[in-house]
């Protein structure tokens, strides 16, 4: 039997089904390249903005989102789309692979209608080859469009299209990755979770390694995600280092190949244990029962910002033997040491609510599957109303909101106190933890609010969401007005520890949270169940 | 008795432009097992999301248990157990923690009639949901709201996906109810289950109650097929009041009668010299057809049906 029967029109489908999903994140990617590129002209004109500018990307905070730092000598406008922009672009490209993987082989699968398509002239290896050609002509038209705007915009075109290259080959690496995943366990969020784990590996292995070296150390290597950094684009283009992708894709693809054509339609890897003939008590309410659904999320959220937490609080001393090697930066920078740490900590913390507020939305919205899967329709026709159905399920994202928020807090506070052998940090950047918990809360008390009052509100809360991330991260480079910053509600806090905390901005986002709660149960009880 | 454990009246319903039902009657009389009948897209799963309170009616009146639907939500559904048609349990909860669930969130279980009624499905409530056919899913809502001591089971589809044996254990258990004094809401399209079960049957068509009475009550309303062999000449019959369709094959005749008209047709046809009869009284089916006859042989497809 031919396994890769059927592979042409499972592709053609699947195109089918994305062409708008595709669109949007070919729009968004290119188009935040197309505003972003000019932007970073106008905002840093003179050599010495460009110079300050260059030194900061030097700082263990610049190397996080920067990269190994190519070019920061002469910081024209090539070496800062690299430095600036590059490493945004690939972490939000990993997730769109990672998702659109998924979503064709293990999510097809999972909802059972694979199985009406195995049934046809389908081979085992035909999902995930589709899924495999769905991406290599996804990130191919990213690829071809970001390369294309950089020319544009006066860039030259051999190290616009190593760029460009480099996207694709990212790209497919997320995407054979996820499809490995997606073999291995039997869900599809489970399969998300697991290529979420895979891109904070890289991502921190390659974090690690451009912070011990400008250029990036050995360590650096063993990162996919350096790779296209390693083609010096723009400074002392090299090709070679995209070749490192091919062997990676390919081994990858070996891998979720054998394991198709071994595997039952449906199962996993890990074989279904029995379980328990009754209830415990502690599942005898819609509390239990979400905080039940919901414990291997929070375990996992938990793990996901205490990784983090570690990840940027050991890279504290780091930054005190940079400031060591070059007390100019200070001169630069215009701040003490001390300051500068506590600014790269609280610019940390932002990206600890970023996690916690996803988590916390993610969390809310569990509501609207049970929903859609008509399994609230069976708790509700139960003595359960709706005020303790929804109550449950927000209290149970506010515990999320707080551990998620506290977890990374404590572990950056911890690790900081370990590498700088100090002990104040810990207790000093759970407050800083304490601080932003707000953000998280507000963000999940929206989505409440949204769920409550009608779903086609949601993609309102996400656009939100999205737009304070991109503020929080890009406003302070593209210079953007304040009123533009407030729309953020990461900004709303104080910059603990590098400024007091301040009550009265989390007294106001407080409040709005409780009124934003309150009003999604009182909604919530007036309309009708959205059934099948 | 003052009011039935479930009554409608004139209830209306529409999504957007679509009315969904329009002018609805329906009652449950206590003690008694109601058939709801109507094929797909009818309204039967809507009627029954309202009485739930999962949706609000437009306009009308109902009530269930003698209370509001939507605003006593909780309190009636203290006293009742619903069976949804196409059962969502959460996939990595257990059969057995799924059942516990449900019957604590109703807080009105029969722990002995429980581990029976599991028993008397076969399931294995070791087994997490997700590995559950949709006959398993539905015996754990089947389960957990047969255990249940309630005044009124509401079951929209039950047993769309049991196998002939468990529709039998189904049907006892639903008989087994009703002589403990539970009133029965049974929404399906099997007339077969339905005819077997329910003392009294409302069919709904396009959202509206187009009959509703005790079988025998309805089948009066209709025709009963005759099939005999004479030996005399049949065909002065076909003209007469009350007899339809007659067509003769030989010594063997078929035709309808009507109820009022039994007396005088079989007077007339005991002169023709009898040889055998055969009497069936209207199936349900008949009886649906009736409503939905004119549907199908709209359908250009179906049109020599």
């Amino acid at each position: 039997m031919n396994s890769f029967a059927g592979t042409g029109t499972l592709t053609r489908f699947a195109l089918r089904r994305d062409r708008l999903r595709l669109t949007i994140w070919a729009l968004a990617l290119t188009g935040t390249t197309a505003a972003t590129v000019p932007a970073l002209d106008q905002v840093f004109t003179s050599e010495a903005d460009r110079a300050a500018r260059a030194a900061l990307m030097r700082t263990p905070t610049g190397v996080i989102f920067g990269g190994p730092g190519y070019g920061l000598e002469d910081y024209t406008l090539g070496p800062m789309v690299v430095n600036e922009l590059l490493m945004s672009l690939l972490i939000a490209l990993a997730v769109m692979n990672i998702l659109g993987a998924v979503r064709h082989t293990r999510a097809e699968e999972e909802t059972g209608r694979a199985e009406l398509l195995r049934a046809g002239v389908t081979g085992r290896r035909a999902a995930g080859t589709a899924a495999m050609v769905v991406a290599v002509v996804s990130n191919a038209i990213i690829g071809a469009l970001t390369a294309a705007v950089l020319v544009g915009s006066g860039l030259p075109a051999a190290d616009s299209i190593a760029i460009g290259a480099g996207i694709l080959l990212t790209g497919l690496t997320f995407a054979a990755l996820a499809a490995a995943c997606a073999q291995v366990v039997s869900h599809a969020r489970t399969a998300i979770g697991l290529g979420m784990v895979g891109l904070g590996v890289i991502f921190m292995i390659r974090v690690i390694g451009d912070i011990a070296e400008q250029g990036g150390s050995a360590l650096s290597w063993a990162s996919p995600m350096a790779w296209v950094f390693q083609t010096r684009a723009y400074v002392d283009l090299r090709w070679w280092p995209l070749l490192l992708y091919v062997p990676a894709v390919l081994a990858l693809t070996a891998i979720t190949s054998a394991l198709a054509t071994r595997r039952d339609l449906g199962a996993g890897l890990v074989p279904p244990r029995a379980g328990r003939a009754t209830a415990g008590r502690f599942l005898s309410g819609p509390l239990g029962l979400h905080l039940r659904l919901q414990r291997g999320s929070l375990i996992t959220w938990t793990v996901a910002t205490v990784a983090l937490g570690v990840a940027f609080g050991s890279l504290a001393d780091q930054l005190a033997v940079f400031l060591e090697e070059s007390p100019e930066m200070i001169q630069y920078i215009g701040a003490d040491p001390t300051a500068l740490t506590d600014s790269f900590f609280a610019a940390m913390m932002q990206y600890v609510a970023m996690l916690a507020g996803a988590a916390t939305i993610l969390s809310v919205l569990r509501l609207r599957a049970e929903e859609s899967a008509g399994r609230a329709e069976v708790v509700l026709a139960t003595a359960t109303s709706r005020v303790r159905w929804m109550g449950g399920a927000m209290l149970t994202a506010l515990l999320i909101a707080v551990v998620t928020m506290l977890a990374g807090g404590l572990s950056m506070g911890a690790a900081a106190d370990a590498v700088l052998e100090d002990t104040s940090y810990t207790g000093v950047l759970t407050l800083s933890a304490l601080n932003m918990v707000v953000v998280p809360v507000l963000f999940g008390a929206v989505a409440a609010l949204c769920y409550g009052l009608d779903q086609r509100l949601l993609p309102l809360l996400w656009l939100w969401f999205v737009a304070s991330i991109l503020i929080t991260i890009f406003g302070p480079i593209l210079d953007l007005p304040a009123w533009s910053l407030n729309i953020s509600a990461l900004e709303h806090p104080a910059f603990h520890p590098a400024e007091e905390s301040v009550i009265t901005p989390l007294a106001i986002m407080g409040g709005a949270a409780i009124v934003a709660a309150l009003g999604a149960l009182a909604a919530y009880r007036r309309r009708d169940l959205v059934t099948g | 008795m003052s009011t039935p454990p479930i009554q409608m009246r004139a209830v209306d319903k529409s999504f957007g432009s679509v009315k969904a039902l329009d002018q609805l009657d329906l009652e449950v009389a206590e003690g008694q097992i109601t058939g709801f009948l109507g094929p797909n897209g009818a309204g039967k799963s809507t009627t029954i999301r309202v009485l739930l309170g999962l949706l609000r009616a437009d306009a009308g009146s109902a009530t269930v248990l003698g209370m509001d639907p939507w605003r006593d939500a909780v309190e009636a559904h203290r006293r009742l157990a619903y069976v949804p048609g196409d059962v969502a349990l959460w996939p990595n909860l257990t059969g057995g923690e799924a059942i516990d669930l449900l019957n604590r969130l109703r807080d009105t279980v029969d722990e002995r009639r429980k581990d029976e009624l599991i028993e008397r499905f076969e399931l294995d409530p070791t087994k997490k949901a997700r590995t559950y056919s949709k006959g398993n899913r539905q015996k754990v809502a089947l389960v957990s709201a047969l255990a249940a001591d309630v005044d009124l089971l509401v079951l929209d589809e039950p047993t769309s996906g049991l196998d002939p044996l468990m529709e039998s254990v189904f049907t006892e258990c639903v008989r087994e109810a009703r002589d403990r004094g539970t009133s029965v809401l049974l929404s399906s399209h099997i007339l077969a289950e339905v005819e077997k079960l329910c003392d009294t049957v409302t069919i709904i068509r396009r959202g509206r109650a187009v009959e509703s009475g005790t079988l025998a009550d309805l089948r009066q309303l209709t025709r009963s097929t005759v099939v005999m062999e004479v030996d005399g000449d049949a065909s002065p019959l076909a003209h007469r009041k009350g007899v339809h369709g007659l067509t003769q094959d030989g010594e063997r005749i078929t035709f309808q009668v009507d109820h009022d008209q039994w007396d005088p047709v079989m007077r007339e046809v005991a002169a023709l010299g009898v040889r055998s009869l055969v009497s069936n009284p209207p199936s349900l089916e008949e009886l649906f057809m009736r409503h939905y006859g004119e549907d199908i042989s709209h359908r250009p497809e179906g049109a020599t049906v």
